[in-house]
């Protein structure tokens, strides 16, 4: 996030970028600068223009607040002449005062609160940004994308709050800069280490602990910064009383060098891991590895750029004990960018760059772990491909009261050689049987061997973006956005919510990009002390892949001999009213939306899925309520509460059961053509901070917070099966979690 | 990952009532040939139902269709209806010939093509005491051995009075080595008799029955895969969009009986 920074004299100003540099254009003169930002202790300062100054700042940290992420979302006045719409900044301050289930401060948690993102329900991994899929999310921690967001399926998310500087997530009129994913992005900052004091942060939960060490490793030159966290390896097994074990660890670095004023330099990773092991019987493990070196350059005191070099992989492993066999798989990607920020003039700021990235996808390596295994070795072929870009954008101040941003990128996407690729007849890997009515997967009639250097498939893509602010007077403005995305990659995922064991296949000769355009349009207005933003948006996504009926995906060489092309479309309205000032700080977000998909036959003869017929989406919640808030009762005490209220999202009933080999079967109703209850809860907090003397460095915390107060059974799902006592059909209902209380102790030293 | 997700220490289930949609009835047909090769025991039925409503106890029986299997030479096979649904026969098919089935009903005619799949013997049966998730059930592993350099596909049940397992295999991974089935029951103890059988499946069948075997286990939760009703190798062939439901197979069986140690 940046730092707003105001000249009140002339009513203008600008907001750093994410490395804090800024530039800005002024008559001669005499002013009063002021640089705020979430946090952090406002300051005004006076300059004297007479000739080019660089001004270097170093924001102080808010004393006061311990809490270190607050959600501000376009609050700041600034942020109505800016043409960008449909972004939300999470920040240093509060999010540790949203109650979350088990007391574990979570970012996806809190993003879900705000309009236009939902999840597929409780326990379910990733997040859905206006009617898109979890795997259209662009995540980037530190500019290195990250697979999986998720800890034990969606409990937890994979970021250590305390790490954390900020983020930005970007729901629509996505800059030029981003490219990739089609839904969203959510740009996350670490931390740069303290690099003039030792400081220690953590807390103590109910789940999980976490500590934070940072410091200088020459005053004011180079700092570190080292966090790790971990849950308790044998809280989730009150079942069973044996050695089963499910637990997470992450691990947050990054080292921070000033060079000198026109050069820095920053390395930083993030490793973590979920484990779980299930008796000697079943193991597994995956998460996240990336590591990414920046260097910042100013060529000019306009011209900033920063080149990054990353590497980030994704790993899944699984081991079957009882059947003597182990199962690794995983995406490896290398990424390099050189990004520049050009100050051109008072009223033009261009932004323009490149990227590249190499890809290495290893579908599964199944190998046997004993000499007396039945399991043959087996290699899933690896796969191979190069993403590439370059953009431009500028941001043009047209009048007074009029911003335009406009960007071009373009992106290309080679599917580099590999060995056995198949061929099939016709090119066709899916048959469709007419008589029965079903799809079938075609043999292939030929197998060849392209060198790595070969290019089996080449796509290129121009994505256009637009964004225009119009102000209507001083405190309100009018904005609209248009944006093209194309995503090269795609999770092979039939399940409701992606699963660690899905995993990513590049497009190629079967399988095709999926494109994204999306409109926005949206009303901001600040007042007093409130903020209000309404926004509506239509998006239409091409080639989507859908599945063929009981399409096997794990461990599947021929993914193509089970998928269908298809396409989704998503609208909505987003209301968002906030209170950002003041002892009661809080929003109300609602949401009006729908998501859609399609995938009609090849065909006229063909059934496609679902006969062709537009379904929900299964993360398609039509009503989206939450209201949060805290209040600030005194030095000691803080409240906070959540209320959420939410449509059950689809599913597939049975309209009707047959009998078939001594099993009762269902027969099913169009698919998603009935939901499951709706969803509501509320959670509340209490935050006491026991009085301490200022200069003394201990600072703790309590966290209380009680989740699901009413004990609602919300249902995460319903399924449909006969009693296996009774032999009587009966609907049953998962319910994940009722009422959680759970208490926390967050320090700093 | 649904054990995962059930160890969840908070996670509850509890029946609820339900308002469902009945659609139309279907005719079911489970037309099962079994062949046991060692002593050429066939059993050979088709059984004939409809749908009914989900929450019904029981499912209609269809009594008055007319039932045949004809191969390809045009020689016919007459199945009569014995009771509850059960069309029998003395029906004994060869290896490579094609047989048709043809059911007439409700003026309707459903036919279905499919010959005769080859199995293997099963041999022995391995059984562990530390099986299980909790590591004190009892599990069972039925072996037999894959032929070498060919795609096959089982269909393995192990049944006894603590419950029935089904499962389909395939060799992909196990090519021309020994493959087991494996057998869990609540309870199980010894002394118990469990009877394994293994059934030589088209790779058709195995996609059916995978399928089947998915929407009959204890579904839902974030890891369901979207589920829509299978349709098997019979066609209406007088009105295509009233399609039945159910497989013709044929399949050669190996059967091993096991008592509990």
């Amino acid at each position: 996030m940046g730092v707003n920074i105001v000249v009140p004299e002339l009513q203008t100003g600008t907001v750093t970028n994410q490395y804090g540099f800024y530039s800005i254009t002024l008559p001669k003169g005499v002013y009063e600068v002021i640089y705020s930002t979430l946090g952090f202790t406002t300051e005004r300062i006076t300059v004297d223009l007479s000739n080019n100054i660089k001004r270097d700042f170093t924001m102080k940290t808010d004393s006061q607040s311990l809490d270190e992420v607050v959600i501000e979302a376009n609050a700041e006045k600034l942020n109505i002449r800016s043409s960008q719409m449909s972004a939300n900044t999470l920040s240093s301050s509060t999010i540790k005062k949203i109650p979350v289930v088990l007391g574990e401060v979570d970012v996806i948690k809190a993003l879900t609160l705000l309009p236009g993102v939902t999840s597929a329900g409780e326990g379910a991994s990733g997040f859905n940004v206006r009617g898109g899929a979890a795997d259209q999310n662009l995540i980037l921690l530190d500019e290195a994308t990250l697979y999986n967001s998720s800890h034990l399926f969606g409990f937890f998310s994979v970021f250590n709050p305390d790490a954390i500087k900020d983020l930005t997530l970007y729901k629509g009129g996505i800059p030029a800069q981003y490219g990739g994913r089609i839904s969203s992005v959510l740009d996350i900052y670490q931390k740069d280490g303290n690099n003039r004091n030792y400081q220690a942060t953590g807390g103590i939960g109910l789940v999980a602990s976490r500590l934070l060490l940072e410091g200088p490793i020459k005053k004011d030159v180079a700092s570190f910064l080292v966090g790790g966290r971990s849950s308790y390896a044998h809280l989730f097994l009150p079942l069973f009383d044996n050695d089963n074990i499910a637990y997470f660890y992450d691990l947050n670095t990054k080292v921070s060098y000033n060079l000198n004023e026109n050069n820095r330099l920053f390395l930083s990773g993030y490793f973590g891991r979920d484990v779980f092991k299930i008796s000697e019987s079943f193991g597994n493990t995956f998460g996240n590895t990336t590591i990414n070196l920046r260097w910042n350059h100013l060529y000019s005191d306009r011209l900033f750029s920063n080149l990054s070099v990353i590497y980030s992989d994704y790993y899944f492993g699984l081991e079957l004990k009882f059947v003597e066999f182990k199962f690794d798989s995983g995406i490896r990607n290398f990424n390099l960018k050189y990004d520049f920020s050009h100050y051109l003039s008072e009223n033009i700021d261009l932004k323009y760059g490149l990227n590249s990235i190499y890809y290495k996808f290893n579908p599964g390596d199944v190998k046997p772990t004993t000499v007396t295994s039945g399991v043959n070795e087996f290699k899933l072929t690896d796969k191979y491909a190069w993403e590439n870009a370059v953009y431009g954008a500028a941001e043009i101040k047209v009048s007074d009261n009029i911003s335009v941003n406009a960007g071009l990128r373009l992106s290309t996407f080679s599917r580099l050689g590999q060995s056995e690729f198949f061929l099939y007849e016709n090119d066709n890997p899916l048959l469709y049987n007419e008589a029965l009515g079903i799809y079938e997967k075609a043999k292939p009639n030929d197998t060849i061997s392209f060198r790595r250097s070969e290019t089996i498939k080449s796509f290129a893509n121009l994505e256009p973006r637009l964004a225009v602010s119009f102000l209507l007077d001083d405190d309100s403005s009018i904005k609209a956005s248009y944006n093209r995305m194309t995503q090269y990659i795609h999770l092979i995922s039939n399940t409701t919510s992606p699963t660690p064991f899905d995993i990513y296949a590049p497009s190629g000769k079967y399988i095709k990009p999926q494109l994204a355009d999306q409109v926005a349009m949206g009303y901001f207005r600040n007042f007093e002390n409130y903020s209000l933003e309404v926004e509506t948006f239509y998006k239409t996504v091409q080639n989507r892949l859908d599945y063929i009926s009981g399409a096997d995906l794990i461990a599947n060489n021929a993914i193509e001999q089970i998928l269908l092309n298809g396409e989704a479309r998503a609208y909505g309205l987003e209301m968002l009213f906030r209170k950002n000032t003041g002892r009661f700080q809080g929003w109300l977000a609602y949401t009006l939306s729908k998501s859609e998909q399609r995938t009609p036959g090849r065909t006229a003869a063909e059934s496609g899925i679902n006969n062709g017929e537009w379904y929900n989406a299964a993360w398609d919640k039509t009503h989206d309520l939450s209201i949060t808030g805290s209040y600030d009762l005194s030095k000691k005490w803080t409240f906070g509460a959540n209320l959420i209220f939410q449509t059950g999202r689809p599913t597939t009933f049975p309209e009707g059961q047959y009998e078939y080999n001594g099993m009762v079967v269902p027969v099913y109703e169009a698919r998603n053509s009935s939901r499951i209850t709706p969803f509501h809860r509320l959670d509340i907090s209490a935050t006491l901070t026991p009085s301490q003397k200022t200069d003394k460095r201990w600072k703790g915390e309590w966290v209380f917070s009680i989740y699901n107060v009413y004990n609602q059974k919300n249902a995460a799902s319903i399924s449909f099966s006969e009693n296996t006592d009774t032999y009587q059909n009966e609907a049953v209902r998962l319910s994940i979690f009722g009422i959680i209380p759970s208490v926390t102790y967050n320090f700093k030293f | 990952m649904l054990i995962a997700c059930a160890l969840l220490l908070a996670s509850c289930e509890d029946v609820i009532e339900v308002d469902l949609n009945d659609a139309d009835p279907r005719l079911v047909i489970e037309a099962n040939i079994n062949i046991r090769v060692e002593d050429d025991y066939v059993n050979s039925y088709v059984k004939l139902t409809t749908t009914a409503p989900f929450f019904d106890n029981q499912v209609p029986f269809v009594e008055n269709a007319s039932v045949h299997i004809t191969d390809e030479n045009g020689l016919v096979y007459s199945f009569t209806h014995a009771e509850n649904g059960f069309y029998i026969s003395d029906f004994s098919p060869q290896e490579n010939i094609d047989y048709t089935l043809e059911v007439i009903y409700e003026n309707e005619i459903y036919t279905a093509t499919t010959n005769r799949i080859p199995s293997v013997p099963l041999e022995y049966v391995e059984q562990r005491d530390d099986g299980g998730f909790s590591g004190d059930q009892i599990e069972l592993k039925a072996f037999f051995t894959d032929p070498a350099g060919e795609e096959n596909f089982y269909f393995v049940t192990g049944s006894s009075e603590r419950g029935i397992n089904r499962n389909v295999l395939n060799d992909e991974f196990f090519d021309g080595n020994a493959i087991f089935a494996l057998y869990r029951a609540d309870d199980l103890t010894t002394g118990d008799n469990v009877q394994f059988i293994l059934h030589g499946i088209t790779e058709e069948y195995y996609n059916y029955m995978f399928i089947l075997l998915q929407q009959t286990g204890a579904g839902g939760g974030p890891f369901e895969t979207q589920p829509a009703t299978v349709k098997g190798n019979i066609i209406n062939e007088t009105n295509p969009e009233n399609y039945p439901l159910g497989y013709f197979r044929i399949s050669e069986i190996s059967v091993l009986d096991y008592t509990v140690q």
